[in-house]
């Protein structure tokens, strides 16, 4: 088979799986051209990849709620809730910020709960349960920034999650880029190379069908550049942001539980199939309980980066979040039908979404039509997901 | 009566179970019973009532009223995974498959075998999950090209296979097959007629379920007749083929009934 005719091949078969790719380089390709390369520049790559922390968590856990088949319409307002009493608690109580933080995420972890408590035990549909949570939590956000309006956070430590940068290291080589940050960079590379050649090893070895060597090489080639030209990027300006370094872990954490673990395996069983899931021993209910609890943890992680990145908790804050977090999950390649999608996708889906309001709002792109266009791509991913579930592999 | 000098007793009892669907009275006090190492198949026609009387016993469903034995212990099912930590694992009669997982994950679908506990969380092996599975397919004579198919792409036969193979995978003491062979050919008939064989050399206690008579003739021991959610006939499989077809026929139809005065009373 000539090379061409592989990559096509390669591309037809896991197009569901390279499809976001492709968008999101198309978008920042387009973008780039079109504001003479500042959407490229360090800095609003730094800004764009803050700016996509408190969706891009939202989407992680999304992606798992419409894996099983159910939707959280209350994580935006639910967010803004939680960021405004992480405020509350750090200001007015005077509290530490660990303490303030883990508060909140526990709050999370319990709406999480009474969602999945109407829906699991009661059977109420998750769309009609979380519009309820919507309305409950916009009320409770509302309530808590009535008397002062916009609480000012005035804590260097907090604010550094979605505005700091990690600390560099104090050498003198290269004092125009944060050298960490390079360094980083290198790590993920090496332990991507050495993950993927073993892996491919021991695929070899099992007789498992493989990537072609050259077409092997090439991949490795990419996705490394890719990996260094963005540490590149970054240590360009102030090197890795605390936001960047949360929510690489959440999508790390939550990539490993999903893929490598039990309870991952069980997830998806119960969206592809409840009902086989319920035969085999598996716990509906149970599975519903973890998946909405998490979706309220990292609702919880969401207003915080979002409280903390603007130093203050709003009275709106977190609207239409859970829109983005949507878009993002059907972008990066979760099914509405149940049982498909990854969390690595929702984190590219973040970013394609994120990347478009930047690129408009670079563009000075009037507001009413940049929300036609996120319809147009949200629709686009959707008419993606449809056409190609029966062809892909 | 018996033709093996075997002593048999029962692993399994149902007394009386009945189960409602709403207005449906679906089984009306059911009695049945499985020997130590047998094979009983399961016949009546459409809504007899037989899958509901199955899954009463694979823990699916909880029966409105009546009691399960385990080797003479009394035994309630809350959920399908009770009844698998009893060893009785149940083919169902659409295969309960997870469409979106491979072959090898839905063989081992609430059974994951686990290399590395971190607290609740299991990590899961997927090697000898995969290197078992191919073992299960090789055992059942089944063609798949590879245990990390999706299930989805598998055509009916296949999937049946995956079926069976996930309910004898783990060594099950009693094992329920609900129409094992509907979608198959010819010949793979013969190797899940042949499988069945085998799991009862190896000890199993095997219920089948099926529309084929001539397969329950071939590898029954005994027969149960359902018929309007009650049990009709209950007799050792003898005789000729015809004679064993005919007599089957009679009661699923209902022109024969050995336990209708029992009712009545
Ligand atoms: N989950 C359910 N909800 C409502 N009614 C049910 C349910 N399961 C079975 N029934 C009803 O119970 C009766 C017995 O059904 P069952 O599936 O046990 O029959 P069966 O003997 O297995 O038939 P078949 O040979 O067609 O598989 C039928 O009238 C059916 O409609
Ligand atoms: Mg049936």
């Amino acid at each position: 088979m000539t090379f061409i005719a592989l990559t096509r091949k390669l591309l037809r078969e896991n197009i569901r799986e390279y499809g976001m790719f492709i968008a999101l380089f198309v978008i920042m390709g387009v973008f780039t051209i079109t504001t003479d390369g500042v959407f490229i520049s360090s800095r609003n790559i730094v800004n764009l990849v803050n700016q996509t922390g408190y969706i891009a968590v939202l989407a992680v856990g999304m992606t798992l709620v419409i894996v099983i088949r159910h939707i959280d319409l209350s994580v935006g307002f639910l967010a803004g809730f939680l960021g405004a009493v992480a405020a509350v608690a750090l200001v007015f109580w005077h509290w530490p910020v660990y303490l303030a933080i883990l508060f909140v995420l526990g709050l999370g972890v319990l709406a999480g709960l009474l969602t999945s408590f109407l829906v699991a035990h009661f059977g109420i549909p998750s769309f009609v349960a979380t519009l309820a949570g919507w309305l409950g939590y916009r009320g409770a956000l509302q309530l808590v920034t009535r008397n002062t309006g916009t609480i000012i956070i005035p804590n260097d430590a907090f604010n550094a999650i979605g505005n700091g940068f990690i600390p560099d290291i104090p050498i003198d080589i290269l004092p125009e880029m944060h050298k960490l940050t390079l360094l980083l960079g290198l790590l993920g590379i090496v332990l991507f190379v050495i993950s993927e050649v073993s892996n491919r090893r021991k695929m070899q070895s099992y007789h498992f069908e493989v990537l072609p060597r050259e077409m092997f090489i090439l991949k490795l080639v990419f996705i490394s550049a890719l990996l260094g030209a963005i540490a590149w990027v970054l240590a360009g300006y102030q090197g890795l942001s605390w936001t960047a370094v949360v929510v690489l872990a959440v999508v790390l954490i939550y990539d490993f539980i999903t893929t490598k673990t039990v309870l991952g395996r069980h997830i998806y069983a119960v969206g592809g199939n409840p009902e086989a899931a319920e035969l085999s021993g598996i716990s509906v209910k149970r599975i519903t309980y973890v998946v909405f609890g998490s979706m309220g943890m990292l609702s919880a992680l969401s207003g915080i980066l979002f409280a903390s990145r603007l130093q203050s908790a709003t009275t709106t804050a977190g609207t239409l979040f859970e829109l983005d977090a949507i878009a993002a999950a059907f972008v990066g390649g979760v099914s509405a039908a149940g049982g498909v999608g990854k969390v690595t996708g929702a984190l590219i889906g973040a970013l394609v979404m994120t990347s478009l309001t930047s690129g408009m709002n670079l563009m000075g792109i009037d507001i009413s039509y940049q929300y036609i266009v996120r319809a147009l791509v949200l629709a686009a991913a959707v008419i993606f997901d449809v056409t190609t579930r029966n062809t892909g592999k | 009566m018996e033709s093996t000098t075997r002593t048999r007793s029962p692993i399994v009892e149902l007394r009386g179970i009945k189960k409602n669907f709403g207005a449906v009275q679906a089984l009306r006090g059911v009695d049945l019973m499985l020997n130590h190492n047998e094979v009983l198949g399961l016949v009546g026609d459409n809504a007899a009532g037989k899958s509901t009387l199955m899954k009463v016993l694979s823990g699916a469903y909880i029966p409105d009223d009546g009691k399960i034995f385990i080797e003479g212990r009394e035994v309630r099912f809350s959920s399908p995974m009770d009844a698998r930590r009893e060893g009785i694992e149940m083919v169902y009669q659409d295969y309960a498959l997870a469409d979106n997982l491979n072959v090898a994950a839905n063989v081992f679908l609430g059974r994951e075998a686990v290399r590395l506990k971190l607290g609740p969380i299991g990590v899961m092996d997927h090697h000898y999950m995969e290197q078992e599975t191919k073992h299960l397919l090789k055992r059942l004579k089944i063609n798949i090209a590879s245990v990390r198919l999706k299930v989805e792409r598998l055509s009916g036969g296949q999937r049946q296979a995956v079926a069976i193979a996930r309910a004898t995978a783990f060594d099950a003491k009693v094992i329920i097959m609900d129409e094992p062979t509907a979608a198959l050919s010819v010949a793979a008939i013969e190797k899940v007629l042949d499988l069945i064989r085998t799991l009862k050399a190896g000890g199993a206690s095997i219920i089948i379920i099926s529309h084929r008579l001539e397969d329950i003739y071939h590898v029954g021991d005994r027969m149960i007749v359902l018929r309007h959610g009650r049990k009709v006939h209950d007799s050792p499989i003898e005789g000729d083929i015809h004679e064993f077809r005919e007599r089957a026929v009679a009661y699923m139809v209902g022109a024969r009934d050995d336990f209708r005065e029992e009712t009545l009373a």
